[in-house]
């Protein structure tokens, strides 16, 4: 598809190129590397497979094209409507595809934290953490509930702001293509590119149910914003255990693609207030009225007692959080001496 | 987009996501003839280890004759379950309140009230007196 040049005053909201369908172009090599890994795994013994895990994270992948199909359309037309009361008018000059990357994947950082530090978007996103394993298969395994789930909420200010919808798709296509290669055990450390990219070092922090581990590293493709907003945990000499706190006990993809919701579903309709309804239902995962469920700020505290005993718990979590706002610029070496969890004794 | 468009769409998709199926059921045999088939088993040991990442002590124990499920009784009332996830472990720790125990003619189920976790059912050639307790039958 072709357009005339883009002006600010008169935007084109068509891209003055045909964008390929990038995540379909992409599933050869997808194919290609996880048979690769397989290998590289059997060969070595670094890293695990198993086939049914594997299976199931496959099927949800599957699963994931299915109910995009079905659904995907809610998130697009949401784009365009918002589009109509963008504040600028934004058309596709290099400067904006610039900026729309980093926009995107700033969006994606907040999605993807929302969607671990609320129930409501967690139980979406749980089905990517559920598996015990951490291979290119895992990458695949992904929700079938997004859309409907209303995660594509986090990107409507970007079409606000004037971004053209099919700009911010491409980008968020780029996105979920470059985070396949990043769910790997084989590849460890990246040199200077773990200053700036999400790794599969970084990425393995993420994906690990380890206390020091939890709720960090939520990052697309740049893993400054985690070091920004204060949310970077490296990968240190512990191992990542993989999972979620609540291992699942099913590789049947229907279980796994909705079990969250019907625990949501179960809670609401048990609550006794409108305080619990709310908290079962926006608070973090594992929020219980009487405080009796692990969450990952309970599980955190629990560890940092263990670690540092009090009064220095609190002091250590606070140089933690010094540490880690200090921002893109300072050293990885800074946070790597300091081995306590983020934000464990704080209120977040 | 409008119902036509929407049906055509789907039936664009059909022969990609057929494609898609067969190269996952292609992915899967792979992983398989390359003998990443191993199943965990579960011991005393790794029940013990379970418990104490609960900070509990196993008080009482079944483990089914192939290793693949147990059900355990924990210090402090709780109740676990154990199962093999391909080779991994998967539990379950919550108040025996919490849980749904049947016992007939020695079959034990199990269940919990998460969909994320099915139900156990064992079968037990002589159901020990605990177990027999706590799913309410007479001494």
């Amino acid at each position: 598809m072709t357009a005339p040049v883009t002006t600010m005053t008169s935007p084109n909201i068509e891209p003055p190129f045909e964008i390929p369908p990038i995540i379909t172009y992409a599933v050869p090599a997808f194919v290609l590397l996880i048979i690769i890994e397989m290998i590289v795994v059997k060969l070595t013994k670094r890293g695990r497979y198993e086939f049914r895990d594997s299976a199931a994270s496959l099927a949800m992948g599957l699963g994931n094209r299915v109910f995009g199909i079905a659904f995907g359309g809610l998130a697009v037309a949401a784009y365009f409507w918002v589009y109509q009361f963008r504040l600028f008018d934004l058309g596709w000059t290099w400067p904006v595809l610039v900026a729309c990357f980093f926009a995107e994947d700033l969006a994606y950082y907040w999605f993807h934290r929302v969607a671990h530090e609320r129930r409501w978007f967690w139980a979406a996103h749980v089905v990517h953490h559920s598996s015990q394993h951490y291979n290119l298969t895992t990458a695949l395994r992904q929700t079938w509930t997004g859309t409907l789930g209303l995660n594509f909420i986090f990107w409507l200010p970007l079409m606000l702001i004037g971004f053209p919808p099919l700009m911010v798709l491409m980008f968020g296509a780029i996105s979920l293509v470059y985070q396949f290669w990043i769910h790997t055990e084989v590849i460890g450390r990246m040199g200077p590119l773990e200053w700036v990219l999400n790794t599969p070092s970084h990425h393995r922090v993420h994906h690990a149910t380890n206390a020091k581990y939890l709720d960090a590293n939520y990052a697309g493709v740049l893993i400054i914003w985690d070091r920004l907003f204060g949310t970077f945990v490296p990968e240190d000499e512990e191992k990542p255990r993989y999972g979620i706190i609540s291992q699942l006990g099913t590789f049947n993809p229907f279980r796994v693609a909705v079990h969250e919701w019907v625990g949501i579903w179960r809670d609401v309709t048990h609550a006794k207030s409108l305080r619990e309804v709310l908290g079962y239902t926006f608070g973090p995962p594992g929020w219980s009225p009487d405080g009796s469920r692990k969450t990952s700020r309970s599980i955190k505290q629990a560890w940092a007692a263990q670690q540092f005993p009090p009064p220095f718990a609190g002091e250590v979590a606070r140089a933690q959080l010094a540490t880690e706002g200090a921002g893109p610029g300072a050293p990885p070496s800074v946070t790597l001496r300091v081995t306590a969890p983020p934000h464990a004794g704080e209120q977040r | 987009m409008n119902w036509d468009e929407y049906l055509a769409n789907w039936v664009a998709e059909a022969p990609v996501l057929a494609g898609s199926a067969a190269v996952v059921l292609f992915m899967v045999g792979v992983a398989a003839l390359l003998g990443f088939r191993h199943t965990a088993k579960l011991d005393d040991a790794e029940l013990a280890r379970l418990a104490a990442a609960e900070g509990a002590n196993v008080e009482h124990a079944v483990i089914d004759a192939r290793g693949r499920n147990a059900f355990v009784r924990l210090s402090g009332g709780k109740l676990m379950i154990a199962r093999v996830m391909g080779n991994d472990v998967s539990a379950r720790v919550s108040p025996a309140a919490a849980v749904q125990i049947s016992l007939r003619n020695g079959k034990l189920s199990v269940r919990f009230a998460d969909l994320g976790y099915p139900p156990l059912h064992m079968r037990l050639q002589a159901p020990p007196t605990w177990i027999a307790e706590l799913a309410g039958e007479p001494k």
